[in-house]
């Protein structure tokens, strides 16, 4: 991929076309990679091992069309508890707080954003990227974090084609749902075990996009096996993902822990409102 | 930076009718190509919205784009059952190893393959012809929870806004070196993206207190719907009838 920075400082939005995101975002990716130096070809090289066994995997964002009636309508069944609990918080909270839904708007954008970040599955023939739930879930919450996605996959599926409306539902839940909770799980936890807020970033970012991706082959296998076993259409699905999760996790892991330690350290007030930081934990030794 | 909406003419018939009318019929047709099992109404729909498409003008280039990936999945899972999947044989062919195509797996490929195909032209159609805040209105009529759409009008207006900020960061980053080793990479990533979130923050307590100063008690304004024009009913109920017959054709 070539990156074309020269272009993105001088563009406006009425000049740019609509693929600017994604060439936004792979120029950030190829850098990233670029940069990868030595470790970056040995991930490559073990990340190539499953080029080796073919499967049907897909994408991250389900594409429209995928999944039949009855899975697509169960998968938006599961979804629409989350997506009213978090409508319901939306309102408890917008009631006190009147910059609260803004707030949740530009959250959804910058999700948005993130979220469209492609990286290429050679082994499934489509894109997977990162989730950027996991920084939702930590700063407002997982049942927010859920109408968060929600919000995102919609704009996504109706005005650039990615994802879809018929697998709204299932990407709601592999990654609104299965992303923000697990994402939040894990930095709940991580801190509760008085690890350091940078590295639960790490962890929970991490454990978010794994989770995601491990939902989304359970959506995929169980929506396209036919009269095939489910099991090793799953597994096979699953090692299809590895060579862009395993390096997309920690990608997404690092990008959560620079997103904390960076409002740690310009905003820490910011994160004491959301109850991410307590007051005594800024003063902490080394942790911000 | 466009969205759909914005590709295509704006005095097609399409983009004229209701978008309530569009919304519920792309919603049923939908639903019809989902549960259909084969591969010939699929197929039918998706000729049918790219047609429609090509009236609406869209650019060549947004065309590509847009149904670059789906194809490219379609095609990849029809190989994919036709090599790897099925029981009935159709050819064999040895060239070192021994290829195998599937009767029943070429079926089932062309069945996923053309559902796809076909959900993704109704979307796309819907979306080349309906501008965003027709759609926020339409969805509103469906009794889509306010505070949802409310979420989705901000994040729209933002997306612009925080996407020219993280292109103007990404350059900063990358003409200091921001990306010339791995660790940097990572670091200047997590930077970019917990700078977006300071934007994020900092705007929304701006927008609140311009909105504020304008009347904002907590609820957004949504259009107005004007009323059911009868011709544009009718015209959808015959569509989505011709359809019909054709689905349980």
């Amino acid at each position: 991929m070539k990156v074309r920075s020269a272009e993105f400082g001088t563009r406006n939005d009425s000049s740019a076309e609509c693929g600017d995101f994604g060439e936004f975002s792979r120029a950030v990716q190829s850098a990233v990679y670029k940069s990868a130096g030595k470790p970056g070809l040995i991930l490559l090289l073990l990340s190539l091992c499953p080029l080796l066994t073919p499967s049907d995997a897909h994408a991250m964002h389900i594409a429209e069309g995928i999944l039949p009636f009855g899975w697509a309508a169960l998968w938006f069944a599961l979804s629409l508890p989350f997506v009213g609990y978090g409508l319901y918080r939306l309102r408890k909270i917008s009631e006190a707080d009147l910059s609260f839904k803004p707030l949740v708007g530009l959250m959804t954008a910058v999700v948005f954003i993130i979220s469209l970040m492609p990286v290429p599955v050679p082994t499934a023939g489509t894109c997977s990227h990162p989730c950027g739930t996991a920084i939702s879930g930590i700063l407002l919450g997982p049942a927010i974090s859920v109408l968060i996605t929600a919000a995102a996959l919609l704009i996504q599926a109706l005005f650039l084609a990615h994802g879809g409306l018929s697998t709204w539902g299932a990407d709601i839940v592999s990654m609104g749902v299965v992303g923000s909770f697990a994402g939040y799980g894990m930095f709940k936890i991580a801190r509760v075990m008085k690890v350091n807020l940078m590295v639960a970033g790490f962890m929970a970012g991490l454990i978010a996009d794994w989770a995601t991706y491990l939902t989304t082959s359970l959506e995929l296998a169980s929506g396209v096996r036919g009269d095939s076993p489910f099991l090793p259409l799953f597994w096979k699905i699953v090692v299809a993902f590895i060579p862009t999760q395993l390096p997309l996790g920690i990608l997404e892991g690092a990008m959560t822990a620079g997103m904390i330690g960076l409002l740690s350290r310009k905003r820490p007030d910011l994160l004491m409102k959301m109850g991410v930081l307590k007051p005594g934990d800024a003063l902490r030794s080394g942790e911000l | 930076m466009k969205m759909m909406s914005e590709q295509a003419r704006k005095d097609h018939i399409l983009s004229r009718i209701d978008a309530r009318v569009k919304l519920v019929s792309a919603l049923v047709l939908l639903a019809m190509v989902l549960s259909y099992k084969g591969f010939v109404f699929p197929l039918a729909t998706t000729s049918l919205c790219l047609f429609l498409c090509i009236t609406l003008r869209v650019p060549v280039r947004v065309f590509i784009l847009r149904f670059s990936e789906p194809l490219f999945l379609a095609a990849v899972i029809l190989l994919l059952k036709f090599f790897f999947s099925g029981k009935e044989i159709l050819f064999s062919v040895h060239f070192g190893i021994d290829i195998v195509g599937y009767r029943d797996g070429l079926v089932e490929g062309l069945m996923i393959g053309s559902r796809i195909m076909a959900a993704v032209s109704v979307v796309a159609l819907l979306g080349f012809s309906t501008p965003f805040a027709e759609f926020m209105a339409g969805l509103s009529w469906l009794r889509v929870p306010r505070g949802f759409i409310e979420i989705m009008m901000f994040a729209y207006r933002y997306i612009f806004v925080l996407f020219e900020d993280a292109t103007v960061i990404y350059n900063a980053q990358k003409n200091r070196l921001g990306y010339s080793s791995l660790k940097r990479g990572l670091s200047s990533f997590g930077v970019l993206a917990g700078s977006l979130t300071l934007k994020a923050f900092d705007h929304s307590q701006n927008t609140t207190v311009a909105m504020v100063q304008r009347g904002y008690d907590g609820n957004m304004p949504m259009l107005k719907h004007k009323s059911f024009q009868l011709s544009e009913i009718a015209a959808s109920i015959v569509f989505m009838g011709g359809m019909g017959l054709l689905w349980n054709l």
